[in-house]
C-alpha cells in the first residue's frame, strides 16, 4: 500500500454554480522511500493539491476526492482534531519563501520546540536538546548560538535550513516540498536539495518534491507528475519521461531546457501563458498553446489514458520519434 | 535595549520644550488682558495696574517672561491660580488621581472590549458577526460623547435606577484621601459598601470615555489579523498542525499587535480630550473638569499648568507604549 494515495483530487474556489477547479481530478501516489516530482508552470495547482493534502485549504475553496489517504486512513472524512495528529508530525511541509515562512516574532529555538511540544510531548530539557540536534542535521553553524536568533537576523539560505529543521523535527513518513529552493540563491540551491534528498534517503521518507525546475526534479525523482492549469498531463518514471516524453506539453518544456537548445540562436520557449479563470479554452487547456492542435483539441477534452505504460492526457500522444501518433489519415503536422 | 530608550528620549524633549513655548504663548496670543480679567468688573487705576504688571511680569520681554517660566517649569514651580491663590501644581496633584482613575478605567474598557471584537471580526470576516461589531464600533466612534454620556444616565441611571448619575462617591461615605484613587482608598477605608459605591460611580464614565478607544482598537485590530491571517507563516503554523486557537491567539495575535498598541498610545491624548467632556457632565472632580472651570475664569496659570501637564503625561505614556513597542517586535529592538 502506497504512503500517501490521492484518487481524483479536485479543488474548487467561487461559487457553487460556476466553480473555477484550481486542481482537477488529479490521481498520484507517494511511496515511503520514493521521491516522486511535480512539475509545472505557475498556475498549474501544484501548490494548491499539496496544500489540499495537508488540510490547508480555506473555506471557500473546495476539496473533493475519491481517495486521500494516508498509510490506509482516510484524510477527508477523519474529525479535523485527528488530521491535525497527522499533519505536521506524518505529513510536513516546506514551503516557497523561507523568509516569510518564519514568524518574526519567535525565535528559532521556540518555533522548532512548539512544533515538537504539539506532537511528541516530552519535558523541556528533552525538547531544547532534539531543536540543537534538528538544528545541527540541518547543517547549521555554531546551532546553539542561533537558537535563540530571531528570524530577521537569519540569511535567506539559513532560514530554509529552519523552516527544513521544523518540518522534520516530528520525524514526518512524507515531506512535501513546495518549490523549496525557488527564494535561493543558485548556490545555495544545490545545497538545500542535497540536504533534503539526505535526509530523505536517511530516514526513507517519502518526498514530494514540487517545482518548476525540470532539471532538479530529473536528478532527484524517482517518477514524475506533469501538470499543466489543474490537470494532470502525463506521469511516468523520470529517466523514461525525460528520455520519450509522451505529452507535447513535456516534449515542449524539455525542449525549452538551455542545455537542449544546441544549434539555437535562441532558448526555445511555449508561446501564451497557462489559462486563468476566465480564459479557459472548451477542449483541450493546451490546445491554444500546442503546435500539434487540431480541431478536435479544440473542441474535446481528452482523457487521461494509457499509452505504452505510461499516463497520458492527450489525443495524438507522443511516440519515441517525438511525432504524435493516431491523427486522421492524411494530417500531417 | 539601553540605547533604545535613549535614542526615545531624545526625541521627547524637543517635544517637552515645543510644547513649553506653545503653552506660554497662548495667554499672549488670547486677545484679552489677563490683569483685567484679574480685577474682575472694577476698573483698575493706571498705577495700580503698572503695579501689577511689575508684580506678575508682564512688564519684561517675551524672552525673558518665557525663560522666567521655563525655569520655574522646570523647578515644578507652574505658577499660582489667580483664583484660588494656591499653587497651580498642588491642585494639579490633588485632582489628578481622579482623572487617571477614570483614563485607567476607560482604556482598559476599551482594550478589554475592542481587542476581542476585532479578533472576533476578523476570524469571521464577511460574516454578519463582522459587520454587526464593525457597525457597533462605527457607531461608537461616530457618537458625541456629551450625548452618548446623557443618553446612558437617562436610560441606566434614571429610568433603570442602576448607577448614580455623578460624583465619585456616595455622600453616605465619607474617608480621608490616601492615595486619590476612590476604588484603592475606598478599600482601605474598611468602610461597608464604600467599594461598590466607588465602582458603581465609575461604570458610565469608564463606558462614556472608553467608547471611542475602543471603537478605533477594534476597527485597528480587525485590519491588523486580516494582514497578518494571510501571511505565510500563519500557514507554516498551522501546516505544524496547530489548534486553529493556538494559531490565532500567538503566532497572529502577537504580530498584529505591533501596530494596535501604536494606536492605543496615541488613545491616550484622545482619552484626555474626552475626559474634559466626560468629567464635565458626570460632575467628575479631575482635571478635565478643573481646566474647564479655569477656563471659565482666565485662570491662566492653571490653563497652563494643567495643559502642560497632560501634554507631558501624554508624552510619557507614549515613550513607554515605544518601548513595549521594542519588548514585542525583536526587529525594532535589535535595530542599530
Amino acid at each position: 500500500m502506497a504512503l500517501l494515495e490521492v484518487k481524483n483530487l479536485t479543488v474548487e474556489f467561487g461559487s457553487e454554480d460556476k466553480p473555477f477547479r484550481a486542481v482537477d481530478s488529479v490521481s498520484y501516489s507517494v511511496d515511503r522511500g520514493e521521491v516522486l516530482g511535480i512539475v509545472g508552470e505557475s498556475g498549474s495547482g501544484k501548490s494548491v493539491s499539496s496544500l489540499a493534502v495537508m488540510g490547508l485549504i480555506d473555506f471557500p475553496g473546495r476539496v473533493t476526492a475519491d481517495a486521500l489517504t494516508f498509510d490506509g486512513q482516510d484524510l477527508l472524512r477523519m474529525p479535523s482534531k485527528r488530521r491535525r495528529q497527522i499533519t505536521g508530525k506524518d505529513i510536513a511541509m516546506i514551503f516557497q519563501d523561507p523568509m516569510s515562512a518564519l514568524n518574526p516574532c519567535f525565535t528559532v529555538e521556540a518555533q522548532i520546540m512548539e512544533a515538537l511540544k504539539v506532537h511528541e510531548g516530552g519535558n523541556k530539557k528533552q525538547r531544547r536538546e532534539r531543536t540543537l540536534d534538528l538544528l545541527d542535521q540541518v547543517g547549521i553553524p555554531d546551532p546553539k548560538s542561533r537558537m535563540t536568533a530571531y528570524p530577521h537576523q537569519l540569511s535567506g539560505g539559513m532560514s530554509q535550513r529552519i523552516v527544513i529543521a521544523m518540518a522534520i523535527a516530528c520525524n514526518p513518513r512524507l515531506l512535501i516540498a513546495d518549490e523549496p529552493t525557488t527564494a535561493l540563491d543558485v548556490t545555495i540551491q544545490a545545497q538545500i536539495i542535497d540536504l533534503l534528498l539526505k535526509l530523505q534517503e536517511d530516514s526513507d521518507m517519502g518526498l514530494l518534491l514540487i517545482t518548476h525546475d525540470l532539471a532538479l526534479v530529473s536528478e532527484a525523482a524517482n517518477r514524475i507528475q506533469v501538470m499543466y492549469a489543474g490537470q494532470l498531463f502525463e506521469s511516468g518514471p523520470a529517466d523514461s519521461i525525460f528520455a520519450a516524453p509522451r505529452h507535447p506539453y513535456t516534449q515542449a518544456l524539455l525542449e525549452a531546457l538551455p542545455e537542449r537548445s544546441e544549434g539555437h540562436d535562441r532558448l526555445r520557449t511555449i508561446p501564451g501563458v497557462v489559462p486563468g479563470q476566465y480564459d479557459r479554452p472548451a477542449g483541450c487547456l493546451l490546445a491554444p498553446r500546442c503546435r500539434y492542435a487540431n480541431e478536435s483539441c479544440v473542441n474535446a477534452r481528452p482523457e487521461v489514458s494509457d499509452f505504452n505504460g505510461r499516463d497520458v492526457r492527450c489525443f495524438y500522444p507522443l511516440n519515441d520519434q517525438g511525432q504524435p501518433t493516431g491523427l486522421p489519415t492524411g494530417e500531417t503536422v | 535595549m539601553l540605547s533604545f530608550l535613549l535614542r526615545r528620549l531624545g526625541d521627547v524633549i524637543p517635544t517637552f520644550f515645543g510644547v513649553t513655548i506653545l503653552v506660554f504663548l497662548m495667554v499672549h496670543l488670547i486677545p484679552s488682558d489677563p490683569i483685567e480679567m484679574l480685577a474682575g468688573e472694577r476698573s483698575v487705576e493706571p498705577e495700580r495696574y503698572a503695579e501689577l504688571q511689575k508684580q506678575y511680569g508682564f512688564d519684561k520681554p517675551l524672552v525673558v517672561q518665557y525663560l522666567n517660566y521655563l525655569g520655574g517649569v522646570l523647578q515644578g514651580d507652574l505658577g499660582k491660580s489667580y483664583v484660588t491663590k494656591r499653587p497651580v501644581i498642588e491642585e494639579f496633584a490633588v485632582l489628578f488621581p481622579a482623572t487617571v482613575e477614570l483614563s485607567l478605567m476607560g482604556i482598559l474598557f476599551a482594550i478589554s472590549i475592542g481587542l476581542p471584537l476585532g479578533v472576533i471580526a476578523a476570524m469571521k470576516r464577511g460574516k454578519w458577526l463582522d459587520h454587526l461589531t464593525m457597525s457597533l464600533s462605527l457607531t461608537g466612534y461616530s457618537m458625541p460623547i456629551f450625548w452618548w454620556a446623557l443618553l446612558l444616565i437617562m436610560f441606566f441611571s434614571t429610568t433603570l435606577g442602576w448607577t448614580p448619575v455623578s460624583g465619585r462617591l456616595s455622600v453616605m461615605y465619607f474617608f480621608e484621601p490616601v492615595t486619590g484613587f476612590m476604588l484603592i482608598d475606598s478599600l482601605l477605608s474598611g468602610q461597608e459598601g464604600a467599594f461598590s459605591s466607588a465602582l458603581s460611580h465609575l461604570i458610565l464614565p469608564t463606558i462614556v470615555l472608553g467608547t471611542i478607544p475602543m471603537a478605533v482598537i477594534a476597527r485597528m485590530t480587525r485590519s491588523s489579523m486580516l494582514e497578518v491571517l494571510g501571511e505565510e507563516y500563519i500557514r507554516v503554523a498551522r501546516a505544524k498542525g496547530l489548534a486553529p486557537m493556538r494559531v490565532i491567539m500567538v503566532h497572529a495575535l502577537r504580530n498584529a499587535l505591533i501596530p494596535v498598541i501604536t494606536v492605543i498610545g496615541l488613545q491616550v491624548g484622545v482619552l484626555f480630550a474626552g475626559a474634559i467632556l466626560t468629567e464635565t457632565i458626570f460632575a467628575w472632580p479631575g482635571i478635565g473638569k478643573w481646566i474647564v472651570e479655569a477656563l471659565n475664569r482666565r485662570d491662566y496659570p492653571t490653563i497652563q499648568g494643567g495643559i502642560l501637564m497632560i501634554a507631558f503625561v501624554v508624552m510619557a505614556v507614549n515613550l513607554f507604549v515605544d518601548l513595549m513597542y521594542g519588548v514585542i517586535n525583536p526587529r525594532i529592538r535589535h535595530k542599530r
